[in-house]
């Protein structure tokens, strides 16, 4: 990348360098580290990036896209203020959607974007009279187990011109049919809605949930993305998540290595049931988390690009561009934020607001200051999303994109994490990912990392401010949001009225129906029929959530894998 | 074995539908590094708490929460505890509970909550002076 002149420049330089820093410092050596670990030098220069061929930095829009996907960046289209938001009734959510629109938060072209998390108990695939439930309806997101729940949330919302982001654990495929279903009835067939379900049934291998014994798991990821490759053109199918990894304690190198295993397992599997990368490799979005090591964090982000685009097309033959791209959301860390002088983390969610930012992601969420005291108050998720606001209207910073790209220690580091990445990845590949999942060894190299951190806080050799420095024993008290424990019993009281109204023999036949096409898939017999229409049928059939997440459960097994 | 040399056993468990397990899964390490015999495990019901506690004969029961419903499981907790006789195994609670839970939990008889940020070592100690009275 660099002339002979350049290089020799750089060496006789850095031999200069070295003299000055022996009469200054002599013997004193100083050592540092990124926050996964990989050993830095005080500076950098043209000498630690000369082996990267220009062309894997290349322009913004070109493959290998590690300055990004798009020609333009920000100039032409801001990132989408995608806050994940939602608790409670629909009603209540509903409210803060409401009320985030009026401040401002924007989806592409102007267009509304909401990110809704259900529940932890739509996201386990139970109603809210679930006796599991109790406590948690409401907790987590917004709870939904019928279609008149949708009603509630979405009631005049042109569906059309709406992006909605689903976020429903393991009920993806559930999730989705009753939005379908809902959606119909308003007049918006499945082709016009445009959004995202994050098809997360390989989650449990990496943070503790119960879930669908791992070849279920991708069993059903696979009828999802197929129906929704032919049925859905405007619906992202499936998010493959870093955040999670990295909330459970994974390192930027294991995010990057283990999310690109994960898409490459789901393509693999998706290829095995006779679909074609390209057929369904553009609907795959992203989600990566953005923490402390600011630099570290962006070239993470910078070589993930990288890493998708070469592993689509060279190791599955890609042609289609949109197959190589990496369209991501940042949600910035939350495992950063901490309970102790908790107005600091308004500090730390901006630079990580920021860093998401120089890394050129497509969306972000802002994590709000309160995070670590409970879910965020009206007025903390507002300042989240006006951090973003002064980023993209007061800095500057979106005039030019990538405009860390060329420096030498970012440049360095991006190819320095795509490399430690790739090993991973080969070891991942040498143990089988499905192994790797069963033998809960993800979950052990994540604790581990979680582990060290923890006692780099307690031994003081990671610093955090408020918590191991600069401790005040003084605590700023901060409004913590409450939730109304009342809703539990609005929401159990409307689930059994729904039943109870509705037609009774048509739902159940609908469910039999359902089971026996579930049956068929999971015995992967020719001709099964695909799961997906038996789904959206009982959902017509006002099946609810529970009911029909629970015959999946009972066909595909449900339980924790280790 | 005498009662001074026996090692305490401890229950730690957080809800099947909460998948937030990192500050559980550290204190874990931490409790078995310091000579505590753990027990993890993941419930449905405040009831198959209780049982877990039965069956495994523990001297101290844990709850994660990190997402709320720690008064309501609490209570279940207690009251099942209490029903089946067992109402001496002190319960410890960790994970965000937000300052004004804090005393309620401790009210209803919880016997000690640890808020984010609270470091293992108050834990042990904890766990270390509340069984020692039972020993």
């Amino acid at each position: 990348m660099f002339t002979r002149d350049t290089l020799e420049k750089d060496r006789e330089l850095q031999e200069r360098w070295k003299e000055k820093y022996q009469k200054l410092y002599k013997d004193i050596e100083f050592k540092a580290a990124t926050a996964s670990g990989i050993p830095v030098k005080p500076f950098y220069t043209p000498s630690d990036i000369e082996h990267i061929a220009f062309n894997e930095i290349g322009v913004p829009g070109d493959y290998p896209y590690t300055r990004g996907i798009y020609p333009l960046q920000y100039q032409f289209q801001p990132w989408v203020n995608q806050m994940s938001l939602g608790y409670g009734l629909p009603e209540q959510t509903r409210e803060r959607m409401e009320m985030l629109k009026d401040a401002g938060m924007k989806g592409y072209f102007g267009a509304q974007s909401y990110n809704l998390p259900h529940d932890l108990v739509s996201k386990a695939g139970l109603d809210p009279d679930s006796p599991e439930a109790r406590g948690l309806v409401g907790r987590g997101g917004v709870n939904i187990s019928t279609i008149d729940d949708l009603e509630r949330l979405f009631h005049d919302i042109p569906l059309d011109k709406t992006q909605i982001v689903q976020n429903i654990g393991s009920a993806t495929m559930v999730g989705l049919a009753m939005f379908i279903v809902y959606a119909e009835r308003r007049g918006f067939p499945g082709e016009k809605l445009g959004g995202n379900s994050m098809n997360w049934l390989y989650k449990a291998p990496f943070v503790d949930y119960a879930m669908f014994p791992p070849k279920s798991a991708f069993k059903l990821m696979v009828e999802f993305i197929k129906f929704c490759s032919r049925n859905m053109p405007r619906w992202n199918t499936t998010n493959i998540c870093g955040y999670f990894i990295e909330e459970a304690g994974g390192n930027a190198i294991q995010e990057a290595a283990f999310t690109m295993a994960t898409g490459i397992a789901i393509t693999e599997a998706c290829i095995k049931a006779g679909l074609h990368p390209d057929e369904f490799l553009p609907r795959f979005g992203f989600q990566f988390a953005q923490g402390n090591d600011f630099l570290e964090e962006i070239a993470k982000i910078r070589a993930i690009r990288r890493i998708w685009a070469k592993t689509n097309r060279e190791r599955f033959g890609c042609k289609d561009q949109k197959s190589m791209q990496v369209r991501m959301h940042i949600h910035t860390s939350g495992c950063s934020l901490m309970a102790q002088q908790p107005l600091v983390n308004v500090v730390r969610a901006a630079f990580h607001t920021l860093g998401a930012v120089l890394a050129g992601t497509n969306a972000i969420h802002t994590s709000a200051y309160d995070e670590a005291l409970g879910l965020p108050t009206e007025e903390a998720a507002t300042l989240a999303l006006r951090t973003q606001q002064v980023v993209l209207h007061e800095t500057s910073i979106p005039n030019v994109s990538d405009p860390l790209a060329g420096s030498y220690y970012v440049e360095w580091l991006t190819s320095k994490i795509e490399e430690e990445a790739n090993k991973l990845m080969e070891k991942i590949d040498q143990m089988g990912y499905i192994k790797a999942w069963e033998t809960g060894w993800f979950k052990d190299e994540l604790a581990k990392s979680a582990y060290k951190w923890r006692e780099g806080i307690d031994n003081s050799e990671r610093i955090v401010v408020g918590v191991n420095k600069y401790v005040s024993d003084e605590e700023r008290k901060v409004p913590v949001f409450k939730i109304d424990p009342k809703i539990e019993e609005t929401a159990v009281e409307r689930v059994k009225k729904f039943r109870a109204q509705r037609d009774n023999a048509r739902t159940k036949a609908a469910l039999e129906r359902l089971r026996n096409t579930a049956r068929r898939v999971d015995e992967e017999r020719p001709q099964g029929g695909d799961l997906m229409p038996a789904i959206i049928e009982a959902a017509k059939a006002d099946a609810t959530l529970g009911e029909m997440q629970g015959i999946l459960k009972e066909v595909f097994g449900w339980g924790y894998a280790y | 074995m005498n009662a001074s040399n026996k090692k305490i056993r401890v229950l730690l468990t957080k809800s099947q539908l909460d998948g937030h397990d990192r500050g559980v899964r550290y204190l874990a390490r931490k409790l078995r590094e310091a000579g505590i015999e753990v027990i993890f495990t993941r419930y449905r019901s405040p009831g198959e708490v209780v049982n877990s506690a039965l069956q495994e004969d523990v001297d101290v029961i844990g709850i994660s929460f990190s997402v709320g419903g720690h008064t309501v499981i609490s209570a279940g907790v207690i009251e099942s505890l209490q029903e089946k006789g067992m109402g001496n195994i002190p319960l410890i609670i960790g994970g965000i509970i937000p300052g004004d839970d804090m005393s309620e939990l401790l009210r209803m008889g919880v016997s000690g909550v640890f808020g984010p940020g609270a470091r293992a070592g108050e834990v042990i100690e904890h766990i270390r002076t509340h069984v020692a009275k039972d020993l």
